[in-house]
């Protein structure tokens, strides 16, 4: 096996691994901006350069040479070399600043060329606390700067498009946007303009930066050059909550972090995961973070007179109950929604079969064929498509199937439908009825909410725990990151927690109570009703009920939150009947 | 050779040269009709003649021509390319332009001979944008090359065919660095490429490519007609052949002198550009443009004009663009001019170079403003320090090299400009 020596280490390898990567990987810390790992290495930030030489081998032994003290004998190149370009051959000698001083020079005299034009504005800059830049300097910057002149100004506060703010003067150069938008989104719309220290990134003339892609330029700016038009100034890195989780916008179900700061979503970012999005997610589902804040429905609601009146929990769910006995098994529908979890889908099938006796329990297809493209976004606008296909989500022996139900609530064959989680009306999907009473649980007000006998709050994906599967089989994790009215975010363990959370001062806690909502998640809602109608179910969380699913359903076998990980796991997805 | 009986080849004296007929009349495409018709010609063989005669590049670096060819890998039956580097544009540098416009089809059969012996299946002419009349007569003489089968398939009636194709560059000085001419060419941005890989292993997309200057590819015919034995005795033993010598600055006769190498300097301004203007004395030669570090007027006796010469004395030949300076010249603001010139055209893609150059350029300007501080000159120091060898290309060293040199060898003028000034200090009134 070849083998490399980095400081005092020798390494084994295989390939022809770069230094960086082979350093990040076996935990040595080497400073860098322009490198990224899903892009090209133009090798031109110059932070990363580390000394390298080779072992000189007796050409008759072919073993290293020693000097007169017994010291192994290393050739080193006369330049410093980028470590992100340079590949590792067998006796190569990497110093790096843990062992070098030319190393450390090198870094600090770097660190000082590319703060001279640099603004140093990280008091008021949105990067500030999550920033690279920041956080190398202090790792490997000098401690002052001898540049005694003023700096080169540029433009500031240029839209580049309709999503992506660019402050020209905090960019260093790195690159990294315009590759991604000539190697990920393919849009090209960026390149860098001017020369030397006037470069800046910027756009073709008359060109916007429309790309649907275009906020991932903000992730990877090391530095807080380009900025969210969004959430410019809207929080600090360290004010917020941030918690795995996935985007529901489409089937893709990109892997992200929610961004909460008193309660309130702020923010999705993507979250690295190679079996899904890589690191990337499209603006539009970045963007649809802020479904979760508005239009929310607090608490159950049940209809008096003409009227929806907030009601207690006891009383919407007796009174739904009340609705669910009153018709007869074969008159009630049951659709559930494609954006709910496997959980919820599994309890509102049972809830559908074993309790209510309804053979009529169907999804909507929430299909949109001009948002697909080649590369993260596909038609089918919902996230768990394949979930409701495995956990069985589909008319019984002699049960509609979802497209007959408006025209069955016309002739009386159908009198009740109980919606968890969609919204048929409003999507447009059906007709406004003229007949037929409707239990909702909804998460938000819609038109099919509003026309409910019985209205149940119901949680987000933001506030529930759950599993989803994707179009591609992958079955990943949510978990709360916000919390809902009775919760305590401090006692749940898995939500992200921000330091106000848990640090500094009572002033320091969250405020507030505006944004956390009555509200349960579907399986829970499920199993009330059931209960509600006599069947004594009694799972103690979402996790007892995914037990049950493993034991169910083929594809899941084995399968425990603990094993799903935050990457999720890809189930073999051969179509398997529900035991 | 007595360089006053030194016939010119690269630039002879014929009247209307750049005519296809006055060319073949005075032996031009021989040497490529030899070399394809000839058996014994292979591409091999001719690689060998190049690495015998000894040329080196005549674009700044140097290298040895016969030994970059032989870097390209055999042949796989995908394209190849030859690139001909035409950008040129460092100050004091004025000569390809020459051949260009009196001796085009030198460089057009240089070119093929080259792309037969690399077995390029294209050639790349990429010539400064600015250089309008001289691309235009460029392409006059490659018209008529094509129409007399010196150009496209089966030249001379052989299985040897290339495509020849000119590319105008936009006019930035980076463009002449042989990696970011192959972007500019694949219609990027033009900025250098990290290396390795070497253009001879990944060039134009992605395929082998050897990239040459001008005035190194007008060399070859010569070589083929009189041999690399003939070729290797004009000049001097380690940097052989005529070189187009583009004299600058403060002489009587500034202009481009076509001179076997090796020439001393001292002959090249006194006798050959007819002295220093005005008769003043020589204060400094910039012996190969204007990256190439300046040589005081007194450390120029007995060295020529060649890469080891040049090298012993602290100088470098580069492109034998020698601007001469005479005992008037502001060595600070001539530095400070430069340093301008490469802050403006640092193409800004790594940061030493970026923001190295601007910073140098600052604390020049201060310096010239006679606002300098002594402790200036060491920061000057200091940043080049910082800024040579950790870039991608050599732009960075161009610029740091001719600040370092120079404020080294002309300091005390630099420290009078940064003594603090005398001013009056007002008499304190004891209380």
């Amino acid at each position: 096996m070849p083998k490399v020596y980095i400081d005092d280490d020798v390494f084994e390898f295989e390939g022809r691994p770069k230094i960086l990567e082979f350093c990040l990987q076996h935990g040595i810390e080497l400073p860098y901006f322009c490198y990224h790992p899903a892009l090209s290495i133009p090798a031109n930030c110059r932070q990363c350069l580390v000394e390298v030489g080779q072992l000189v081998l007796n050409r008759e032994t072919g073993q290293p040479e020693l000097d007169a003290e017994g010291k192994v004998v290393v050739r080193f190149f006369p330049k410093l070399m980028p470590s992100c370009a340079t590949e590792i051959t067998d006796g190569m000698v990497v110093r790096t600043h843990r062992s070098s001083a030319l190393v450390r020079r090198a870094q600090r005299e770097n660190l000082e060329f590319i703060l001279l034009n640099h603004p140093l504005d990280c008091p008021i800059c949105d990067q500030a606390g999550e920033c690279p830049l920041q956080e190398l300097t202090y790792k490997f910057g000098p401690d002052s700067s001898r540049f005694e002149f003023v700096k080169v100004h540029k433009p500031k506060r240029i839209p580049l498009g309709p999503r992506v703010v660019l402050d020209a003067e905090r960019c260093i150069n790195c690159t990294r946007c315009v590759r991604f938008t000539e190697e990920i989104s393919r849009s090209r719309q960026l390149t860098i303009i001017q020369r030397g220290d006037k470069n800046y990134p910027f756009t073709a003339p008359g060109m916007s930066f429309d790309d649907p892609y275009s906020m991932n330029t903000i992730d990877i700016c090391p530095v807080g050059a380009l900025t969210s038009a969004d959430f410019r100034f809207r929080a600090r890195a360290w004010e917020m909550a941030s918690t795995p989780s996935i985007c529901t916008g489409c089937a893709r179900g990109c892997s992200i972090y929610i961004w909460t700061r008193h309660n309130r979503v702020e923010r999705f970012t993507p979250r690295h995961n190679p079996l899904v999005n890589d690191y990337w997610m499209c603006d539009e589902g970045r963007l649809s973070y802020r479904r979760l804040n508005e239009n929310r429905l607090d608490g159950p609601h049940v209809r008096e007179f003409e009227g929806l009146r907030a009601a207690s929990w006891e009383e919407s769910l007796r009174r739904a109950a009340h609705l669910l006995r009153s018709a007869p098994p074969e008159q009630i529908a049951v659709l559930a929604s494609a954006s709910l979890s496997l959980e919820d889908l599994y309890v509102i099938r049972r809830l559908a079969f074993e309790v209510l006796g309804t053979p009529h329990l169907d999804f909507l297809r929430h299909e949109d064929p001009s948002f697909e493209d080649a590369f993260l976004r596909l038609r089918d606008r919902t996230p768990n498509r394949t979930g409701c296909e495995l956990v069985g989500i589909s008319p019984g022996p002699d049960g509609l199937p979802v497209q007959q139900w408006p025209q069955a609530l016309r002739d009386g064959r159908l009198r009740l439908v109980l919606v968890f989680g969609d919204d048929p009306l409003g999507t447009g999907a059906w007709p406004v009825p003229e007949a037929g009473e409707w239990i909702v649980a909804s998460s938000h007000w819609t038109e099919t909410a509003s026309r409910a006998q019985v209205l149940l709050a119901l949680c987000t994906h933001a506030e529930a725990t759950g599993c989803f599967v994707n179009q591609q089989g992958v079955l990943q994790r949510v978990r709360p990151a916000k919390a809902s009215k009775g919760m305590d975010r401090t006692l749940v363990p898995e939500m992200g927690k921000s330091r106000l959370d848990h640090h500094a001062t009572p002033f320091d806690r969250w405020w507030g109570h505006e944004h956390y909502f009555d509200c349960r998640p579907g399986w829970e809602l499920a199993q009330g009703l059931m209960r509600e109608l006599g069947s004594p179910v009694d799972y103690t969380g979402p996790e007892a009920v995914f037990a049950e699913l493993a034991q169910a359903i083929p594809a899941l076998r084995g399968l425990s939150y603990a094993a799903i990980g935050l990457q999720g796991v890809r189930l073999d997805l051969h179509p398997q009947p529900v035991a | 050779m007595e360089w006053k009986r030194y016939r010119a080849l690269l630039l002879p004296p014929i009247p209307n040269l750049r005519d296809i007929s006055v060319y073949e009349a005075h032996g031009g495409y021989e040497a490529l009709r030899r070399v394809l018709t000839d058996p014994a010609w292979s591409p091999e063989r001719l690689i060998e003649e190049v690495k015998a005669s000894g040329l080196r590049g005549r674009g700044g670096a140097g290298f040895a021509t016969g030994l970059k060819w032989s870097f390209m890998p055999p042949p796989d039956g995908r394209p190849r390319y030859l690139c001909v580097n035409g950008d040129e544009s460092e100050p004091g540098t004025f000569k390809d332009r020459q051949i260009l416009e009196y001796n085009p089809h030198l460089l057009i059969e240089g070119a093929l001979l080259a792309a037969y012996a690399i077995r390029a299946s294209a050639i790349y002419v990429y010539i400064r944008g600015e250089y309008a009349d001289w691309i235009d007569r460029f392409e006059e003489a490659l018209e008529q090359a094509r129409a007399r089968g010196y150009v496209g398939a089966r030249i001379c009636d052989t299985d040897f065919g290339v495509a020849f194709y000119v590319h105008k560059g936009a006019g930035a000085y980076i463009c002449g660095e042989e990696s970011a001419l192959m972007e500019s060419i694949e219609g990027k941005r033009a900025y250098p490429r990290q290396k390795p890989p070497f253009p001879a292993q990944r060039g134009l997309w992605g395929r082998p490519t050897t990239i040459n200057n001008v005035e190194t590819l007008a060399n070859v015919p010569l070589i083929v007609r009189h041999g690399a034995q003939w070729y290797s005795r004009i000049g001097a033993p380690k940097h052989p052949g005529p070189i187009l010598y583009g004299i600058s600055g403060h002489v009587n006769r500034p202009g481009v002198y076509e001179l076997p190498s090796g020439m001393p300097i001292e002959t090249l301004i006194y006798e050959i550009a007819g002295g220093v203007r005005g008769g003043k004395r020589l204060k400094a030669v910039i012996p190969g443009g204007s990256s190439t570090p300046p040589l005081r007027a007194d450390q120029i006796a007995g060295i020529t004009m060649d890469a080891e010469s040049l090298r012993a004395a602290g100088s470098m030949m580069g492109t034998a663009g020698m601007v001469v300076l005479d005992e008037d010249t502001d060595m600070v603001r001539v530095l400070l001019r430069i340093a301008e010139f490469y802050h403006h055209e640092s193409c800004g893609q790594c940061t030493p170079c970026r923001e190295g150059t601007g910073w140098l350029v600052k604390i020049l300007r201060r310096i010239a403003q006679g606002e300098g501080k002594p402790s200036d000159l060491d920061l000057l120091l200091q940043i080049c320090d910082q800024m040579e060898g950790r870039t991608i290309c050599a732009l960075a060293d161009a610029a740091a090299w001719p600040v370092r040199h120079t404020v080294q060898r002309f300091r005390e003028e630099f420290e009078a400009r940064c003594r603090p000034s005398l001013v009056a200090v007002p008499e304190t009134i004891p209380s």
